[in-house]
């Protein structure tokens, strides 16, 4: 048989409530393999409770506490506390929320966590939007992208506002450990998952969700679609430990953000101005990162 | 009181279908209600949803077990749904799809209408091949078949209550109105298929969701399915490295098997294979 190039073990059920090519399923199976069984999950309100509940059915092999939407940081804290009080050994905590409990709703708690330095994984799973209620913006919704709350129409093209940059919220206090990760590529994920293991503190993942009815796109276009974000500079990979940033994926020319955009129904409406607006700003942010990788190869930071 | 209930999957318009019946029948001044059962709307998902009418105010409040009319939107759920359970001789079942309606399996006495309204809603523009609108066009066929509510007050309930494509709607139901084909009520109907009843899961004590969501066989889910040519496979397990439901295994020789119980046929496999050696076919 050829090698496996990531865990065996399926820690997520078949059977579940996802949508068929739901990005943000194939996040928690790829991420359950790397955690393991002695893994404590807080989910707040978000796709993956319906996802993994219809009662009394359960899609995840791993302790699941299901919590409301603004607490998932308060709740790791909580959870991590309790598991030293009652001296449980080699268990992982994990708050696991969509971008709009964590981003919007949820950012006191995520800071709060981080700077009470508590022992634990948040992850930010991150489809860009409000999906499980039907696809309403979040901070973290890119610009001009439709939603339902940001139509097109009527002088108006999709959501005014740019992404929310969630890490570097997170970066800004200083984390044990932060790394952006994208199904797409199981083994760098894979290997992220295993670092931020190894380390103890507060850390962070941002994981790229893609999701094909809110996103409007073809349900096999999944992981094509990832592939593309990250090679666009749309969702560039990295890691940052102890402060310094390295970048896990380079592929020499990023491609042409337009291919991502046009393989998407939300941003259909975009002009060419649009476009060119979005390459430049995309670029200038990989650059910003090249430069932020260097300086901090060379102590400089 | 006529209860009318509505089988489709999400995507399909099957909630509006009975919401839009609704309208139409109050714009009859009638009193209807609709309401869909609260689950799991994912697309592609098998959706129910419900429509009483009467000429007094409804009391009740409770999902149709016992319809006098049963509605299916996609003719695949004919093979995975028990759609025509608590439906009794004098109702009526309408299904779309190519086929004649005397084709249809339904208990004794039922009647049974067919009308291709996928072909209807694609002539129109409606939805894609592979997800038509079909909504409009059925509710035409119904309206014929049933007399429950007019054509024109489905007409003005379209141009009213349908945020896309109002006319062409309107038209979709107009040719499923003169499209509906009654079976012969001398032709005996083939008899249902029984369907597995799943076993009664256990419920645990206390709010812990503890029983495997394997119990739940998400293959109704799926219009296309995924068949793995091996001769051309490589055993590089892409596919079963990708796929989000987990629904790929790898045998002793490492050679992949779909779990077709619970594979929804999103195409991951299929497009991430690099030999191109898994083909996505429709389902019959
Ligand atoms: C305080 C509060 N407001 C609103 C809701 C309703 N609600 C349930 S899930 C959800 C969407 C959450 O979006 P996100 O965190 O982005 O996750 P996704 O659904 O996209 O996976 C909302 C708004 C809630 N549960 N609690
Ligand atoms: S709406 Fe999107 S994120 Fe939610 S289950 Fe469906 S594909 Fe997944
Ligand atoms: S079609 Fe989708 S759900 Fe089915 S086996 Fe392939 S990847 Fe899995
Ligand atoms: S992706 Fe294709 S070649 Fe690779 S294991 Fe699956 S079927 Fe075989």
């Amino acid at each position: 048989m050829a090698k496996l190039t990531i865990p065996a073990q399926e820690l997520m059920y078949s059977g579940h409530a996802a949508c068929p090519g739901c990005g943000p399923a194939l996040a928690m199976r790829l991420l359950l393999k790397g955690l393991g069984p002695r893994t404590i999950l807080s989910i707040p309100a978000c796709c993956w409770t319906v996802i993994a509940t219809p009662y009394p059915t359960t899609a995840l092999g791993v302790a699941v506490l299901d919590n409301a939407i603004e607490a998932t940081g308060a709740s790791v804290s909580g959870l991590r506390a309790a598991a030293d009080a009652m001296h449980l050994k080699d268990v992982e905590v994990v708050g696991f929320a969509g971008d709009g409990g964590t981003a919007d709703i949820g950012l006191q708690a995520l800071s709060g966590m981080l700077e009470r330095r508590t022992d634990a994984i948040y992850v930010m799973y991150d489809n860009e939007a409000y999906m499980n209620t039907g696809v309403q913006r979040s901070g973290a919704t890119p610009q001009g992208a439709w939603t339902t709350t940001t139509p097109v129409g009527g002088g108006v093209r999709g959501k005014p506002e740019p992404k929310k940059d969630v890490m570097a919220i997170v970066l800004a206090h200083r984390p044990a450990y932060a790394a952006t990760l994208n199904p797409s590529f199981p083994e760098d994920f894979d290997r992220k998952v295993a670092r931020a293991r190894s380390i103890e503190g507060p850390r962070f993942f941002h994981i790229f969700a893609p999701c094909p009815p809110g996103w409007k796109f073809d349900s096999a276009e999944t992981i094509a679609l990832g592939r593309l974000a990250t090679d666009s500079g749309i969702f560039p990979l990295y890691e940052v430990v102890d402060g310094r940033l390295r970048i896990t994926r380079k592929t020499g020319e990023l491609k042409p953000v337009a291919e991502y955009l046009a393989a998407q129904g939300r941003f259909r409406h975009l002009g060419a101005e649009e476009t060119a607006r979005i390459q430049s700003e995309v670029r200038a942010e990989w650059d910003r990162l090249l430069r932020r990788e260097r300086d901090d190869l060379s102590g400089s930071h | 009181m006529i209860e009318i209930r509505f089988h489709g999957r999400g995507g399909q318009g099957t909630v509006v279908a009975s919401e839009l019946l609704a309208q139409a029948a109050f714009l009859d001044g009638k009193i209807p209600q609709s309401f869909p059962f609260f689950g799991v709307e994912r697309r592609g998902a098998p959706v129910t949803a419900f429509t009483r009418i009467d000429d007094r105010p409804i009391r009740v409040r409770t999902s149709i077990t016992r319809p006098d009319v049963v509605v299916v939107l996609d003719p695949g759920l004919l093979r995975t749904t028990p759609v025509t359970e608590g439906l009794t001789s004098g109702g009526l079942l309408l299904v779309n799809t190519p086929r004649r309606a005397e084709e249809l399996a339904a208990p004794p006495g039922v009647r049974r209408a067919s009308v291709d309204a996928t072909r209807i809603a694609l002539a129109h523009g409606l939805g894609t091949a592979m997800l038509p609108i079909v909504n409009t066009a059925v509710l035409g066929a119904l309206a014929r078949a049933t007399g429950v509510v007019t054509l024109e007050a489905l007409a003005r309930a379209v141009e009213q209550f349908v945020p896309a494509r109002p006319s062409e709607n309107r038209l979709a139901a107009r040719d499923g109105y003169l499209g509906v084909r009654n079976a012969d009520p001398g032709a005996a109907a083939p008899a249902p298929a029984p369907f597995a009843v799943p076993a009664p899961l256990d419920r645990p004590e206390g709010p812990v969701a503890s029983v495997s969501s394997e119990v739940i066989h998400t293959a109704a889910w799926r219009t296309f399915t995924p068949v793995i040519h091996l001769d051309r496979c490589t055993k590089c397990n892409f596919c079963w490295k990708f796929c989000p439901d987990a629904a790929i295994e790898l045998d002793a020789d490492g050679y992949p098997r779909i779990r077709l119980e619970y594979c929804k046929g999103c195409g991951i496999c299929a497009a991430e294979c690099p030999p191109k050696t898994i083909e996505m076919v429709a389902e019959a």
